[in-house]
């Protein structure tokens, strides 16, 4: 951006009136292609495949919006779903977040109107990339707010817009609530920090207003309402305490209190929940110290002053003290668990399995940082640095923001999400430091005194200076009177580097997005041997069998990671999905899959399990099925029958997990492992028979089921479904009615007739 | 091994009259001894030998430090607190259950009978006569590989294995001397902030120094440090040839090492930027600024350079480079 | 409406689709119940052919008729019990003589509900004086008339199917000589109903069969209305494909000079169920040498010649498994469903294909504005050798925005039409849709035409451009009032002393 002040000759352009409104199309020029270079980042995989919805919690949401679309919003607000967690039903809208539905459905409607007939499946598919384009917007404005450098605010929208932290969420097809949640999140900051700086109830009233939105789309909004609050603290503690904090803080939380209570799964928890209670806290003490400055200009007497701060120090310790008690004593819930485990990592390993089983809750390695941010993951520091430069309200949000943010994002993978607006802000601020110094053409003059006089990075900040003399001491690296850079070779290598930089993150930023967030699980991709690709489409195979041969209520018992895919595409009810709220259901599944036959047919008989359903991947290869997912179903099972189910059975001797011949009995008696390999070692030559995931040879002998079917098995045996079998007619246990039909008739075969029965053994 | 001679021997006549005594006899003498007794192979035998009309609890631990059992070491004070609590919490022994310890030093036959490789683990004998025999199930075994280390947990475990009987609670001693001392420290802390406030006030107010803490604390998280943290992460290991591999294979795992190296690189990298952005146009003189610009892009390009050849070594297929490295 | 309660109590339709229509056409006509045809005529030798060598049979009956009545007449009727005929469809008569003349009108005469049997009036051009003889060739298919048995096979058996039919060809007239022949596809015949041989004229034994065809009959002086039940059944290890119902819609845009074509399929496999479950091992085993088999793999569509960028798609997205040849001669669309349709399966997709409207699009100059002329195929289904029976088809031409004063003609049997707007893609008043509904119809009818006429004022084709302009000045205008609000609270110069 400023090269174009360089330009000579064009004054008419870049100078005065004109000028204004020259800088500010070309503004808008540039944010619109930025904007549309972020969509377009998104879309390679619409274009590799098709626009599908990708993974498994986009499912829910997909499915969440065609019923809001199809019933109408009242409807949907209080949805009783049946067809989920047989045979409990889930109370799906008090339990989910429907900002995110609301929005496509809304966005759906809109299209209705103009009679474009957009179907509802793209809206969602294509939501995260629109989102995307507003979020560099947004990151353009915080940044703008943040520094006084022109080129920062478009730099940041830039990297905001191609950064894969970012894109590994919101491709096209990833439908989930970290879709819109970031633009509002970095949103309502920007808002946040207008209201401070102006002290306007107005941004006040509409940072609000998006708090509110962000609540109703996303989980992750306690980290605004930590944040907020938390700023405000450390505002207050730096003698910071102004009208127009006070005026943005009580305006934002009463207000942003009301809006988020209105979500039914929020509800109470403002008020009830100790993730809330800092800002209720902060509120109090904004109260207290508003209250001690008003009486402080109204009586100036020394010792009144000491007495008065004496006091809210003591009325501010005795709330403290009042919360912690009501928290002993249960009025006030303490902190939920995926937020406690945060702070205490080890808690969630031991006490909450399910979500330390999840992949994205587990610490994040160093080439995960560097792999989602590259070059701005050490533009950052830099960045965080210079806002110590001036440090006034805005850049304070930046430091405590960078702090918390990277350790979060260093305690969970997922949570690099909150981490990446702040990188690009902080980066985006330090770069254009750097360009604003090397890409003005007028060279400087030796130093004089005149020079001394004006400081900062840009000419014309005269208030600037004074603010920054006003500031006690400042950075030692900026002590010194700015004097510009001298020789053009100097300038010239620079500006070439950064730009060999840039363009070396930009290669990076499409070869990440292109590698490896553009693949919609559902469908997998292979090369064949000539090059060609193919695609392997086993999950849609069997669901759509599912959906068309199968009777419209079976039900469908799978593990907890195909439920939400199950009820999109195969439109059939399932036990359990991936919205964990049931741990003990979850666990009931966990048992039937990891125990005997015996053991788990009655459990399917009482839940009404028509089929089951199981991924193996390893005629294929396919590293991500059930048997090395089992032990986590184990360990669940273990965590509620400690007696029935044993993690240590699955070991061998040596405490190895295996699949072949010495594969401890209970593991190959384990429904899971029965169902995975049943009938397999038929398709090869006898003894051949090898599992290409665990690379091992199966025994040659392979698994018999006698309580159940195989139903369908897909094209490269990825899903294979299973039927449970009726009763049996005779009364006979099915082991019998098996060895009978084998021939080998038992003694007690066929004799005991009579009404058929539910033999629990 | 002294010591352990004269026990066996000091246990000697018991375990021989134990042979002819009756369980009810035995087990008093067992819950007569502080809890948990020290069991040797022998006494072992002698407690656990049915016919039994009473519940035994025996930790087969290996304290030696040869062995390096941490967990064990963990775990020894957890048992011996649960062992004490539960016989105080019901002092007519209705529960009918004794603890005992047998370390591997003292009871090789027994590891050896019943093929233990690990330690520790904690065996659980059912009557198998009275009113709570299990003949099904005479023994059962509890496995700490399940990162059971506390006190609570195997209480739990034990409440399930012997229902319809008290189970008196663990009750961890209140701890007079932590107490104080907090206190004290608290005090302490307070009345020297007070003295100190006006020296240490513009030390907290200082600008750099918070710079210093938030930087520090930033390049930490953002090297993986919490990763380390969570994961114990070893700090480096030797590759095959007897050399020091810093750096791991693989995306997902790395080295407490490298981690600090990459925090680092990182650090050079960013104050290079904060040097060419704020230091250098601030020199006066033509000269020594470009030689600074000079230095400080070359500063840049090759540590930015390593970084990504590291990065190359973690990500196979990763295809962008810059020179030199 | 009445008559549509009919035709719902003979099971035809499976949703009454032209209820909501705002004018509907049915060409039905009801007679009373008491109603039985007059006889007229007399059938004097009558012979029948039933091919069945595909999944559906099909019936051609050549009958010489003579009007034994005082006056001429012109009207000759042919019964059908009443469930049959809910499965008979493309009824057609020509003149065996000159098939070339036209003019044959066949009408279903709906009875009360409560009759059991119902006619195909046939209303001849020229009414055929007395004493007169008249050679007719009358065609029809039977849908859904074969039956597998046993109705449980194993994955890799051969599949039997069972035909019933009456021996005497369905006649409102005294017929004195007739025989039915069966063409079967193969001579692996396990049972053929025989019948004594003192029915047949010639006293032979009954059936004759000679390679792959049966002969019944010939039989004399069979009163009307006979009938005389046998039953043949056979190994047929194909596919028994039926089509609950295809939807098509054809979009006309004169803009884009594009003829978008989608058609929606709701199949399921009437062959013999799955005795134990589907078995990949075995499925894939077999594969390498494919073996007839009753299960339905993969469909072929032979589409117009230009045709472009194809897709297939079904509930959940693309299917990959299909390929789109395309050259100067032919445009084939083949398509493998996600898994191969084994007997009781169901499999319901989405097939669509885009053609250059100058292809299909004759401009003729009328009265007001220009007349346009469009001819496009009535469906186009897949084409399978073993048949594709259809039991209901709706076909919509969606035609430009402004388009009036509609007419069409095509040869199949209709049975409702219905003229409505189609509000899409920034439409202000919405675009003349044309539906047309058709029932029983099997693909070998798919090359039948449909002749759409209607008049495009050409000033009609500015409408959109006006509206979408008038539309974004409109945004301007507001985005601009906006902007000028003033929303501060008290003076400006206050909050500058606050801040």
């Amino acid at each position: 951006m400023a090269v174009d002040t360089a330009v000579p000759g064009a004054d008419f352009f870049f100078k005065g009136e004109s000028g204004r409104n020259t800088r500010g199309l070309l503004r808008l020029l540039i944010l619109v292609t930025i904007a549309a270079a972020a969509i377009a980042a998104r879309l390679f995989s619409v274009i590799r495949f098709e626009s599908i919805i990708h993974e498994f919690d986009p499912w829910f949401n997909f499915r969440a919006t065609k019923y809001l679309v199809n019933h109408g919003f009242y409807k949907f607000w209080d949805w009783f779903d049946d067809r989920t967690w047989h045979p409990l039903g889930r109370v799906t809208g008090g339990t989910l977040y429907p900002g995110l539905m609301v929005t496509s459905g809304v966005i759906y409607h809109l299209l209705r109107f103009l009679t474009l007939p957009v179907d509802i499946r793209n809206i969602c598919v294509l939501l995260a990339p629109a989102f995307s384009g507003l979020t560099a917007w947004a990151s353009y404005l915080l940044t703008s707010e943040m520094s006084d450098s022109p080129s920062a605010g478009l730099l940041a929208a830039v990297f905001m817009g191609i950064t894969p932290g970012y894109i590994s969420r919101s491709v096209a097809g990833s439908y989930d609530n970290e879709a819109i949640a970031i633009f509002l999140l970095v949103f309502t900051f920007f808002l946040w920090i207008k209201a401070v700086k102006q002290g306007s109830i107005m941004w006040g009233a509409l940072c609000a207003l998006f708090y509110g939105y962000m609540v109703s789309a996303w989980g992750g909004y306690v980290f605004i309402t930590n944040l907020l609050p938390l700023h405000a603290f450390v505002l207050i503690c730096m003698g910071r305490f102004s009208a127009r904090l006070y005026v943005a803080f009580t305006t934002w939380y009463a207000l942003g209190t009301l809006a988020s209570m209105q979500i039914p799964f929020v509800g109470f928890l403002p008020i009830r929940n100790s993730d809330h209670m800092s800002a209720l806290g902060v509120f109090g003490l904004m109260q207290l110290v508003g209250f001690a400055e008003y009486i402080r200009h109204q009586l100036p007497s020394k010792q009144f002053q000491t007495l008065l701060r004496a006091m809210v120090l003591v009325v501010f310790g005795l709330a403290f003290g009042g919360l912690v008690l009501l928290t002993v004593s249960g009025v006030v819930a303490p902190w939920s668990g995926r937020f406690y485990s945060l702070w205490d990592t080890g808690y969630a390993k031991i006490h909450i399995p399910i979500i330390a089983s999840v992949s994205e809750h587990q610490p994040t390695a160093w080439p995960a940082f560097f792999f989602d941010l590259n070059m701005l993951i050490w533009l950052f520091p830099a960045g965080v640095y210079m806002c110590f430069r001036n440090l006034k309200d805005e850049q304070v949000f930046i430091v405590i923001y960078a702090v918390l943010a990277s350790y979060f994002a260093g305690v969970m993978v997922r949570l690099m999400l909150t981490l990446t607006p702040i990188v690009c802000v902080a980066a985006a601020m330090a770069l254009s430091q750097i360009l604003d110094q090397f890409l003005v053409a007028s060279q400087p003059s030796e130093p004089t005194e005149s020079t001394k006089a004006n400081g900062n990075a840009n000419g014309n900040a005269d208030i600037k200076d004074k603010l920054a003399a006003a500031i006690p001491e400042s950075l030692r690296s900026t002590k010194a009177p700015l004097v510009g850079i001298y020789s053009y070779l100097s300038k010239s290598v620079i500006t070439g580097a950064v730009t060999a930089y840039l363009l070396l993150f930009v290669l990076h930023c499409t070869w990440v997005t292109s590698n490896a967030y553009s693949s919609p699980s559902v469908v997998l991709a292979s090369r064949l041997p000539d090059g060609s690709q193919h695609i392997i489409d086993d999950y849609r195979e069997a669901y759509y069998w599912l959906r068309q041969n199968t009777k419209e209520d079976a039900k469908v018992m799978s593990w907890w990671d195909y439920g939400y895919q199950i009820g999109g595409m195969a439109d059939r009810p399932t036990l359990v999905d991936n919205n964990t709220w049931n741990n003990t259901h979850i666990a009931t599944v966990g048992k039937a899959m990891s125990s005997r036959e015996e053991v788990s047919y009655p459990i399917m008989r009482q839940h009404e399990v028509d089929y089951v359903l199981v991924v193996f991947g390893g005629l294929l290869g396919y590293s991500g099925d059930d048997i090395n997912k089992f032990l986590w179903m184990v360990r669940i099972a273990e965590g509620i029958w400690p007696d029935e189910v044993k993690e240590r059975d699955f070991f061998t001797a040596r405490g190895e997990y295996r699949v072949d011949d010495e594969a401890t009995p209970t593991m190959r008696n384990s429904l899971m492992y029965k169902m995975s390999y049943y009938n397999y070692n038929s398709l090869f030559p006898a003894g051949q028979a090898t599992d290409r995931v665990r690379g091992s040879k199966l025994p040659a002998q392979g698994p018999e089921l006698s309580t159940l079917e195989e139903a369908f098995t897909s094209e490269n045996w990825i899903i294979r479904i299973y039927k449970v079998k009726d009763l049996d007619n005779l009364g006979r246990s099915h082991q019998e009615a098996v060895g009978f039909e084998k021939g080998n008739k038992r003694k007690k075969a066929g004799k005991r007739r009579g009404p058929r029965t539910l033999r629990v053994d | 091994m002294r010591v352990l001679q004269l026990v066996a021997a000091a246990l000697l006549p018991l375990t021989a009259l134990a042979a002819k005594k009756s369980p009810e006899e035995r087990f008093n003498e067992a819950h007569a001894k502080p809890q948990p007794i020290k069991l040797d192979d022998r006494s072992y035998d002698a407690l656990t030998k049915a016919p039994r009309d009473y519940s035994v609890a025996v930790l087969l631990t290996a304290m030696d430090a040869r062995f390096g059992c941490q967990l064990c070491h963990e775990f020894q004070p957890e048992w011996e607190l649960l062992a004490r609590s539960w016989t105080k919490g019901d002092k007519g022994a209705e529960s009918r259950l004794a603890f005992g310890t047998l370390d591997f030093l003292d009871g090789k036959a027994t590891f050896q009978s019943m093929q233990l490789q690990t330690a520790p683990v904690m065996l659980l004998f059912h009557p198998t006569q009275g009113p709570h025999a299990r003949p099904d199930k005479p023994m059962e075994r509890l496995d700490f590989n399940t990162g059971i280390n506390k006190a609570d947990t195997v209480h739990q475990w034990l409440s399930r294995q012997l229902p319809d009987r008290p189970h008196p609670p663990v009750v961890r001693p209140i701890q007079y001397v932590k107490i104080a001392m907090t206190t004290t420290a608290v005090l302490g802390v307070i009345t020297f902030l007070t003295v100190a406030a006006p020296y240490i006030l513009p030390i907290i107010q200082n600008r750099n120094l918070w710079a210093a803490i938030s930087l520090i604390a930033v390049l930490l998280f953002t090297s993986g440090h919490m990763f380390n943290h969570i994961r114990k992460v070893p700090y480096v290991a030797g590759d095959g040839k007897g050399g020091v591999s810093y750096f791991a294979g693989g995306f997902q795992n790395q080295f407490g090492l490298e981690t600090q190296i990459v925090a680092a690189l990182y650090g050079v990298l960013a104050f290079a930027t904060i040097s060419l952005a704020l230091k250098v146009p601030r020199m006066a003189d033509p000269r020594s600024q470009s030689v600074a610009v000079l230095v400080w892009g070359g500063v840049l390009l090759v540590t930015y350079s390593f970084l990504l050849s590291v990065f190359r070594v973690k990500n196979g297929g990763y295809p962008f480079w810059l020179p030199p490295f | 409406m009445r008559s549509l309660i009919s035709w719902a109590w003979l099971g035809l339709i499976s949703s009454i689709a032209t209820a909501d229509s705002n004018l509907t056409h049915e060409s039905r006509n009801i007679l009373p119940s008491a109603f039985s045809p007059p006889k007229h005529f007399r059938n004097v030798n009558l012979v029948r052919n039933i091919n069945l060598e595909k999944s559906y049979p099909r019936e051609t009956i050549n009958v010489v008729i003579e009007n034994i009545d005082k006056a001429a007449q012109n009207e000759y009727y042919i019964p059908f019990e009443q469930g049959s005929l809910g499965q008979i469809g493309g009824l057609e008569v020509v003149d065996k003589k000159e098939a070339e003349k036209k003019g044959f009108k066949v009408d279903v005469v709906g009875i009360d509900p409560f009759s059991t049997t119902e006619y195909y009036k046939i209303t001849l051009p020229t009414p055929i004086p007395p004493k007169d003889q008249l050679t007719l060739s009358i065609t029809y298919f039977v849908l859904s008339a074969l039956s597998p048995l046993p109705r449980e096979i194993l994955q890799t058996d051969k599949q039997y199917v069972l035909h019933k039919f009456s021996a005497y060809a369905p006649s409102a007239y005294t017929t004195v000589k007739q025989k039915t022949k069966l063409k079967l596809p193969t001579t692996d015949v396990p049972d053929a109903v025989t019948l004594p041989a003192s029915l047949n004229a010639e006293k032979k034994e009954d059936p004759q069969k000679q390679g792959t065809s049966y002969t019944y009959g010939p039989y004399s002086d069979i009163e009307a209305g006979a009938v005389q039940e046998v039953s043949v059944r056979y190994e047929f290890t194909k596919p028994l494909t039926h089509s609950k119902l295809l939807e098509r819609d054809i979009e006309v845009s004169h803009w884009g000079g594009n003829i978008a074509t989608e058609e929606r399929q709701w199949l399921t496999n009437r062959a013999a169920t799955l005795k134990n479950h589907f078995n990949r091992v075995q499925y894939q085993q077999s594969s390498y040498y494919n073996p007839p088999t009753s299960a339905l793999k993969e469909m072929r569509f032979p589409l117009v010649v230009g045709s472009v960028d194809a897709y297939f798609t079904d509930d959940i997205g693309n299917v990959s498994t299909s390929r789109f040849r395309t050259n100067k001669k032919e445009a084939n669309l083949e398509l493998k469903p996600r898994y191969p349709l084994f007997g009781g399966w169901n499999y319901s997709f989405k097939v669509g294909w885009n053609g250059d409207l100058q292809n299909f699009l004759r401009k003729v100059k009328g009265g007001n504005g220009e007349t346009f002329v469009l001819k496009i195929p009535f469906f186009e289904g897949p084409k399978q050798a073993e048949g594709i029976e259809y039991e209901r088809i709706v076909t919509r031409v969606i035609l430009p925005e402004g388009a009036t004063n509609v007419n069409f003609q095509t040869t199949l049997p209709l049975i409702s039409n219905t003229t409505s707007l189609h509000r899409t893609f920034l439409d202000t008043l919405g675009r003349t849709a044309l539906t047309l509904t058709a029932i029983n119809i099997v693909d070998e009818l798919r090359d039948r035409d449909l002749i759409v006429t209607y008049d495009y004022p050409s000033i009609a084709k500015f409408r959109k451009p006006l509206t979408i302009t008038a539309g974004i000045f409109a945004v301007f205008v507001v985005a601009w009032v906006l902007g000028n609000l003033d929303v501060s609270i008290g003076r400006k110069q206050e909050k500058g002393k606050k801040a």
